[in-house]
């Protein structure tokens, strides 16, 4: 990334935060106690917050530091966005299936697809994943009593 | 000698075998859970605490298991630095600089096993501080009122932005973020849904462990993306697996200085281990002048900021014990702990719970002799460890972290919100925004609300009453100073 659009990025960024600001400030200006027995209400922290960092972000617009790189930092290409669009949907629809389709079936489902999508193969990925699942329900929900959702294996005898 | 009949008193509750399994449980959790690129000691210890909840451990054993694996994290956390210059936290950037060029030259073992020696000897400097001036501390820290505080904590995200690194507007609004994000929720005063859009899931605010979880698991999982698009490679250890005594030796002195320097870095509430070590990493660099090969695998370069760390970890459980302030991020989970346990950290809890903080300062003693015992015969055996390639890897992580958000309130609603943050935390990082101080931001915001409004309340709007106290005056200077040290020191690059 060139210096140039590194800019860009970052004022695009610091704009889009600072459009939230102003929404939630014009938000937050409504909040009033019904009653109050102290000097300041529920609306002046908050707004305060927005007020500073609407200011920082003014500044970040104008003048957009540098950014830093690391040796092996890869260019955000069109494949990695792609990649990257991929993990967030499936993390979505882990978050999704989590409790109608239950721990393990889900976590090994999603778990199997986000394997692949990190250059696992598939007999290897989808073995790992489904022991992995069922060894972390022993682990949390039977050992640790952390609740876990069976979702579709209820009607099994465990 | 009070102060040592409590410590006394400290190691019957740490000694316990009841203890002792729970402490060697941590730190064997710890070093592991530091050793995986995105499960840093924060989410090791949020992780943590639904567990130690659901087994009905007592407080005091609750906060050894919780500081044992603090710590190991710490120690494991610099495991990933060094093999595949990932830090998997912040305060391990700097182990980067000099131990993985070590590794790159056949030496991880010798920068693996250093690096561990170092930070125990770092954590033992520190954990001497703490029994001769965390009682202090605490006394003096009566003295402090709901202005004191929010002056402390004006100081808190002041001293992060203005020393922490080269760029205080980012990480200034990052704390702003996070102490914003903490609004999020009822009103404790007035009972108005503030930012909740009529949504009842976030009527009790943002959960903090999710905040957590979203903001560095999930934006680590999309790092780790990148890196294996890249086919980033991990390297082997080679060549011999210890130091020697000369090597040793030669950073013996670092070693005494850094410790000392990490302690005091830690008390700092807000600066933490991320602040120490490069303070410790920068100073030690001017120290050796022309003589040092800092950034192409220095031994000294890397004990410093070791040292720092394990001496900022166990330093920042003081401001945590004493004041009630955060003095890292994964303090500030630890106070969440706390929380669930009905206790409430600050000047009284040297009196009202001793068995807690003088079981907790003895078990640090004991967890790092436990450490140092685990870690340095098993360098070769955690080198394996990391051979687990990223498609592994990063579905347990993705796993793991979903049990942990679920554990909390078991709606799937928070998942989502994980997701939501992990996505923005991954555009923060890519951005150069540090998300410690969001951390901060949104632990220190509730109490900084809070603390406000208390002292205008006493004072019926009257603002003065912020400067009215030697107190508060001298942490205002204070906080002038931080502010103006940036620009004095973009002054003096020019």
């Amino acid at each position: 990334m060139t210096t140039q659009p590194a800019a860009l990025v970052q004022r695009l960024f610091a704009g889009a935060w600072l459009l939230t600001c102003i929404v939630f400030a014009v938000i937050g200006w409504d909040y009033q106690a019904e009653f109050s027995y102290e000097p300041v209400g529920p609306r002046a922290y908050p707004l305060l917050c927005l007020g500073l960092m609407a200011i920082g972000l003014a500044w970040l617009i104008v003048r957009p530091p540098a950014l830093k790189h690391e040796e092996d930092d890869a260019p955000m290409d069109a494949a990695l966005l792609r990649k990257a669009m991929l993990c967030i949907a499936l993390l979505l629809a882990y978050a999704g299936l989590f409790e109608p389709l239950g721990f393990i079936p889900s976590s090994a489902l999603v778990g199997s697809f986000i394997a692949l999508l990190y250059g696992g193969r598939p007999l290897p990925a989808v073995t790992t994943c489904t022991l992995l699942s069922a060894g972390l329900y022993l682990l949390f929900d039977c050992l640790l009593e952390v609740p876990l959702p069976l979702g579709v294996l209820e009607r099994l005898p465990f | 000698m009070e102060t040592f009949n409590y410590l006394g008193q400290g190691f019957g509750v740490a000694l316990t075998p009841y203890n002792l399994v729970t402490a060697l449980l941590g730190t064997l959790i710890g070093t592991v859970v530091g050793l995986l690129p995105g499960i840093g000691p924060i989410n090791g210890v949020a992780l943590l605490i639904p567990v130690a909840y659901a087994l009905g451990m007592p407080p005091e054993s609750a906060l050894i298991l919780l500081a044992a694996v603090y710590l190991g994290c710490e120690y494991g956390g610099r495991i990933s630095s060094i093999l595949l210059n990932i830090p998997g936290e912040a305060s391990t950037v700097m182990t980067t600089l000099d131990g993985y060029p070590m590794a790159r030259q056949g030496l991880a073992g010798v920068a693996l096993s250093l690096s561990a020696w170092s930070s125990f000897l770092g954590a033992l400097i520190a954990t001497c501080g703490m029994v001769l001036f965390a009682p202090l501390l605490a006394r003096w820290a009566i003295a402090f009122g709901p202005a004191e505080y929010f002056v402390l904590m004006v100081l808190a995200i002041v001293a992060l932005s203005g020393l922490a690194n080269d760029r205080p507007l980012k990480t200034l609004l990052a704390a702003l973020l996070g102490l914003f994000l903490s609004s999020v929720g009822i009103d404790a005063n007035s009972g108005v849904y503030r930012f909740t859009f009529d949504s009842l899931h976030v009527a009790d605010g943002i959960q903090f462990v999710v905040l957590v979880l979203g903001l560095f698991s999930v934006s680590e999982i999309l790092l780790l993306l990148e890196k294996t698009h890249s086919g980033h490679r991990m390297v082997e250890a080679t060549g011999r697996m210890l130091f020697n005594a000369r090597e040793a030796a030669s950073v013996f002195w670092i070693n005494m200085r850094c410790g000392v320097l990490g302690f005091f870095m830690g008390v700092l509430p807000g600066a933490g281990a991320t602040l120490a070590s490069a303070v410790a990493y920068m100073s030690e660099k001017r120290l050796a002048g022309d003589s040092g090969r800092f950034g192409q695998g220095d031994l000294r370069g890397l004990a410093a900021p070791e040292t720092a760390i394990g001496g900022a970890a166990c330093g920042a459980m003081v401001p945590m014990l004493t004041l009630g302030v955060p003095g890292s991020g994964t303090t500030a989970v630890m106070i969440g702990a706390l929380s669930l346990y009905n206790i409430t950290p600050g000047p009284l809890l040297f009196q009202e719970q001793p068995q807690v903080v003088w079981g907790l300062i003895a078990s640090l003693f004991v967890a790092n002799v436990m450490l140092l015992i685990l870690n340095v015969p098993m360098v070769r055996v955690f080198t394996r460890i990391l051979a687990v390639p990223n498609w592994a890897l990063v579905p347990a992580i993705a796993i793991i972290t979903t049990i942990g958000v679920y554990a909390v309130h078991a709606t799937t609603f928070d998942l989502v919100l994980m997701v939501a943050i992990g996505v923005l935390g991954y555009l923060l990082r890519k951005l150069d925004f540090p998300l410690s101080p969001v951390l901060l931001g949104f632990i220190l915001g509730g109490l900084m609300e809070q603390n406000l409004r208390r002292a205008l309340s006493i004072s019926d709007g009257e603002l003065g009453i912020l400067w009215a106290s030697p107190i508060s005056l001298a942490t205002w200077g204070l906080v002038g100073l931080m502010l103006v040290l940036p620009l004095w020191r973009a002054w003096r690059k020019r």
